[in-house]
């Protein structure tokens, strides 16, 4: 199987960007289990990808394709029962994975900040999330500030966001599900770090909020030049947010680029048909196409290309050989044996 | 806050009038007519009316009880039968401060220890500690009582004798003594109620630091201070010192036989409740935040852990108060749990009637420290009042 993989360690990690863009973050071959009674479920398995500085790559999948287990496994906050079986996670340079347990949590919040799916849990009820935030940038910034010094950094987060700064010593109950996701924006924030992880962070709130919010997540990144990896199983969301675009199937990353070529020129069946199947709002009216099929259990997974089972392409060589990430025009990956022959159309009805 | 206690005390007040008027009718439903019982049947009919009428036993039953409660509020609960002349009021006043001093050392203990070493079991999931320590736990939780007891004063009290088997003082030690065990035991209830004020008072100062030097500071000047109090307190009393040594020799035994079997159920709840909180997403956020794991245990998990363990202490009085009757009883402890079953077993009514009503007021005023202790820690319950 090894010489099927896409890719081997030393080789040049995929980057949506053509040119010379220096990435912040490079993850190279990262295979990651989960260990369960029945086997091992195979959640992350070698993904590839870059996120150059500055930048905003977003990571579309179905659920259950393994999003939040690749965020998990660049923050180490992996569950007892993960396995990280290969792969480099590197940051400006240097090899996270290497890192021992007490140099990682410093290293957290203050280099990667994280936004959770479903953070509107993520407040501890007990404190005012002013004494929450402040905790991140007590154990954080050096030399450790002074009350004042944090409450007035505190107060310039809020504002960025568009909260109130007289709700900074409230409980997280006192906000509403908005004000508590603009909050987890403003701590990421807190400690300047250099890349943010935001887990579908826009998933439990109603519409209105939710381009509320993705509209100052994009502001603040801006402003602050931060690199961000969005993630969400809506491709749509993704589109009006980020530059690149990264599309997860099953544990694997089968297409990467920019978000304008993605839309332009898919290259994966998988990702022409989920763009095909997400009504566009500037576009002419279509039929939607239907995805048929269900994704397959990560236990057993299907053999070669994970795509094979659904894919109206699919020959012999899908499920004998796995086709390897490769980089058809610059800055734009695919892992298709077929990819020149996806059409440039989206489908306009269901086959 | 002042306005959730004042609500939680009107009702109570409430409560307990409803619990002083279950007490009367309890009695009043027993079989046989008190009257019948305490006169001599021999007695001329009209001095027997003349008596009747003497004791208030004459009048309707609505009378009696409005009677009853008039008096209970005025602080009158009658003369004891068997110690008469003394007032049933006098009796009991005694009894308190035993039966809190007990109870207080045990819960704290039981709380202290059983919350401690339920946090760290579910933190440390798996492995030899864990099992035996739940294993041990069951066992306490669900052992016979009073055969614990027993076993606690076979141990401790015979074989390895350490303790003495029971009472409150040991007589031969106090005769002639200089003072009585109440004067003696009253001064060393002052002395600990200042100590444990000192401490409450550094803990509650340190937290409102924002400034961790400060809170350090704060702590490393009272905590000893408190101990350098209890001490001098005694130094200066020096006379009254080895009477107070002996009553605490007494307590020993009781509190821990007391808080042991207390200490199980704290610990198991204390164990699954830590490991629910372990799953809530904010523990994620503190880890990713880059918390240490030690804050992560004790500031964002058992703190939260700690809600419904405090909640228990409500639904566990019950237990405690029963449980009360029994240590008091095994350990001859001269408290009110003994008082209201010795009263009970010799018919000395009113002070059986007394005691019942006192222990209500003890619980009733458990629960509202509880409650109070509650909004204190959750700010959903304090901030709901305040609005
Ligand atoms: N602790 C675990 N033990 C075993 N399997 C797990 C564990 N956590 C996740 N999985 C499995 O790993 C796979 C990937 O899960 P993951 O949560 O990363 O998906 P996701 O893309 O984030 O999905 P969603 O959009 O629903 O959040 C799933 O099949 C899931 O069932
Ligand atoms: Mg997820």
């Amino acid at each position: 199987m090894t010489d099927t993989r896409a890719r081997t360690a030393g080789e040049e990690t995929p980057s949506p960007m053509p040119g010379d863009e220096a990435p912040l973050l490079e993850v190279k071959n990262l295979v990651m289990n989960y260990e369960i009674k029945t086997g091992m479920v195979s959640a992350v398995e070698d993904v590839s990808f870059a996120v150059p500085k500055g930048r905003s790559l977003g990571l579309v999948g179905e659920s259950g394709c393994g999003k939040t287990s690749i965020a998990l496994t660049l923050m180490q906050l992996l569950p007892n029962n993960a396995r990280i079986l290969g792969g480099e996670v590197v940051l400006d340079g240097q090899n996270l994975l290497e890192l021992g347990e007490e140099e990682m949590r410093k290293r957290r919040w203050d280099d990667i900040a994280m936004v959770f799916q479903g953070a509107m849990n993520s407040w501890n009820p007990v404190y005012t999330v002013g004494d929450q935030i402040r905790e991140a940038i007590y154990l954080h910034w050096e030399p450790r500030p002074s009350y004042d010094e944090a409450m007035a950094k505190i107060s310039e987060l809020y504002e960025l966001v568009g909260l109130n700064p007289g709700m900074i010593e409230r409980y997280p109950h006192e906000y509403s599900g908005g004000m508590k996701q603009r909050a987890v924006i403003a701590m990421a924030l807190s400690c300047s770090p250099k890349l943010i992880i935001a887990d579908e962070p826009t998933t439990a709130l109603d519409v209105i909020v939710q381009e509320q919010i993705l509209e100052e997540l994009r502001k603040v990144q801006h402003e602050f030049g931060m690199s961000v990896i969005y993630i969400s199983h809506d491709i749509a969301v993704i589109a009006e947010i980020t530059d690149l675009i990264g599309v997860m199937y099953a544990g694997k990353v089968v297409e990467l680029g920019s978000t304008r070529e993605i839309f332009a020129n898919p290259r994966h069946p998988y990702t022409w048909l989920i763009l095909s199947s997400t009504p566009s709002i500037t576009g002419p009216r279509r039929q939607l196409a239907p995805l048929e099929g269900e994704p397959p259990n990560l236990l057993d997974p299907p053999p070669a290309c994970r795509f094979h089972p659904r894919c109206p392409f699919a020959t012999d060589i899908c499920h004998e050989r796995e086709p390897p990430l490769e980089e058809i025009k610059p800055g734009h990956w695919a892992a298709c044996w077929h990819h020149e022959e996806v059409p440039t159309e989206l489908v306009t009805e269901s086959r | 806050m002042l306005k959730f206690i004042g609500r939680r005390l009107i009702q109570m007040t409430f409560l307990f009038f409803l619990f002083l008027t279950l007490v009367f009718f309890l009695l009043e439903s027993q079989p046989g007519d008190i009257t019948s019982q305490f006169l001599d049947p021999n007695i001329p009919a009209q001095v027997r009316q003349l008596i009747i009428e003497r004791l208030g036993l004459d009048g309707s039953v609505w009378n009696r009880w409005w009677n009853y409660i008039t008096n209970f509020v005025t602080g009158n609960l009658g003369v004891s039968f068997s110690q008469y002349p003394r007032s049933v009021f006098d009796v009991i006043v005694e009894r308190i401060p035993r039966t809190l001093f007990l109870f207080t050392f045990a819960t704290l203990l039981a709380y202290f220890i059983g919350f401690t070493l339920g946090k760290r079991v579910a933190w440390k999931r798996g492995g030899f500690s864990e099992h035996a320590v739940t294993i041990g736990g069951v066992l306490l939780y669900t052992v016979f009582y009073p055969w614990f007891a027993i076993l606690m004063i076979l141990l401790f009290g015979s074989y390895l004798d350490i303790f003495p088997i029971n009472g409150f003082i040991d007589p031969g030690f106090w005769r002639n003594a200089p003072f009585t065990g109440n004067e003696v035991f009253s001064q060393l209830i002052l002395s600990l109620a200042i100590a444990a004020f000192i401490v409450s008072a550094t803990a509650i100062l340190a937290r409102r630091q924002e400034e961790r030097r400060t809170a350090r500071l704060i702590r490393a000047v009272g905590y000893p201070l408190s101990v350098i109090v209890l001490v001098g307190f005694w130094v200066i009393r020096s006379e009254m010192r080895p009477y107070a040594l002996d009553i605490v020799h007494h307590s020993i035994l009781p509190i821990i036989t007391l808080a042991l079997i207390a200490f199980a159920g704290v610990m198991l709840l204390t164990r699954s409740s830590m490991l629910e909180t372990l799953r809530e997403d904010y523990i994620l956020t503190a880890r990713a935040k880059g918390v240490p794991e030690k804050d992560i245990r004790d500031r964002h998990a058992a703190r939260n852990a700690l809600l419904p363990v405090v909640t228990s202490f409500v639904l566990g009085l019950a237990f405690i108060i029963g449980g009360g009757v029994v240590t008091e009883t095994v350990f001859s402890w001269p408290g009110m749990g003994a008082l209201l079953l010795n009263a009970t077993v010799i018919e000395d009514v009113p002070v059986a009637t007394g005691a019942l009503a006192f222990i209500g007021v003890l619980a009733l005023l458990g629960h509202l420290i509880v409650d109070i202790l509650y909004a204190v820690l959750d700010p959903r319950i304090r901030i709901a009042g305040r609005e």
